[in-house]
């Protein structure tokens, strides 16, 4: 299949989920995904579309628009084309299903992304601590109103 | 309670277990024949011993790690300076900071240096272990970590070569050799 067929595949199934679909190069699909069904276009896109690895899942921060965006980047074996998948979430309350149940490589992705964006993951099997120390907990520090950094440079720095 | 935590509790029970119930033995805090030994000529020969058996942590933290390692391998032939690569930090004289040192990391690098036996060294190693490098503003990298481990020697560079690091140890050598070095008390 190429981007066309799996754009058009994706929108017949999903018309409502699936927008701004869009053709980037020949290898590079983007769309944009209603973040309530999220899982349901995962799971098409695995089992019937054959789109079997999940490269990558992170977040990014728009704070002029008030959105977060959960990036999926989702690759296939059998179609050279890479998919992206973005779910725009409200930025005050950023709440989305995990997708562990379909791509089980997304639980340590979420877990990262939830403590550096705070992006909320509903049904995750295990949402606990991965990279941060304790004391950073709950900070989000990738996200772009992040006071934390330190003010001073360092004094070895010449 | 973590695992740092842990021992730091069982250390504290190890100290409080009593000793001077037992007839004969005494604990000082300092000892009395090091410090003699200090002031002799005898130091210049522990010194010479201790300066040519600089064994180092095998402890790749970061891209400069990479070159850590090389500088263990044959081509460099360290052993002729008495630099042995150990995986052990219980048989190691020198840490060898290697990489930019995080918040997150900061304690389990605490816990290796309180595994070695003293008398020993560090080497900061790298741009990032002496002052952050590329990373010296974010929010996860502890800046100046020369506040928290008594450094002897800087080697910058990023990363800097086998030949930088066997320098450091050179210099290393000579620090010891002259009193100066901070891995000891005179």
């Amino acid at each position: 299949m190429d981007a066309n067929s799996i754009i058009s595949s994706l929108t017949g199934k999903f018309p409502e989920d699936i927008y701004d679909a869009d053709i980037e190069s020949d290898i590079r699909v983007i769309a944009k995904v209603k973040p309530e069904n999220v899982v349901e276009v995962c799971r098409y896109l695995k089992e019937d579309l054959s789109f079997g690895h999940l490269c990558c899942e992170f977040g990014a921060d728009y704070p002029d628009r008030n959105e977060i965006e959960v990036i999926y980047v989702i690759g296939s074996y059998d179609h050279p084309v890479v998919l992206t998948m973005k779910a725009i979430l409200p930025r005050d309350a950023p709440e989305v299903e995990s997708v562990v149940p379909v791509y089980w490589n997304a639980n340590w992705y979420e877990r990262e992304t939830y403590e550096l964006f705070g992006v909320k993951y509903l049904n995750h099997p295990n949402l606990k601590p991965l990279v941060l120390p304790q004391e950073m907990l709950g900070e989000w520090p990738l996200r772009k109103d992040y006071e934390g950094f330190p003010n001073k440079t360092a004094r070895n720095l010449v | 309670m973590d695992e740092i935590e842990q021992t730091e509790v069982e250390q504290n029970d190890v100290i409080d277990v009593g000793y001077t119930d037992v007839p004969g033995t005494m604990l000082t805090d300092s000892n009395a024949i090091c410090d003699f030994i200090k002031k002799t000529k005898v130091q210049d020969v522990l010194n010479w011993g201790r300066k040519n058996s600089l064994w180092f942590m095998v402890n790749a933290m970061g891209c400069c790690g990479v070159e850590l390692l090389a500088t263990g391998m044959a081509h460099y032939d360290t052993d002729r300076f008495g630099i042995i690569p150990r995986n052990s930090p219980r048989h190691a004289d020198v840490l060898i900071i290697s990489g930019y040192v995080t918040k997150k990391y900061l304690p389990a690098l605490k816990r290796i240096w309180d595994q070695m036996p003293a008398p020993k060294w560090v080497i900061c190693f790298g741009d990032c272990a002496i002052s952050g490098g590329p990373f010296y503003e974010s929010y996860s990298t502890h800046q100046n970590v020369d506040e928290v481990f008594p450094v002897d020697v800087f080697v910058p560079g990023c990363p800097p070569r086998c030949e930088a690091l066997i320098q450091g140890f050179v210099e290393l050598q000579k620090k010891i050799e002259a009193k100066k070095d901070k891995g000891t008390d005179y």
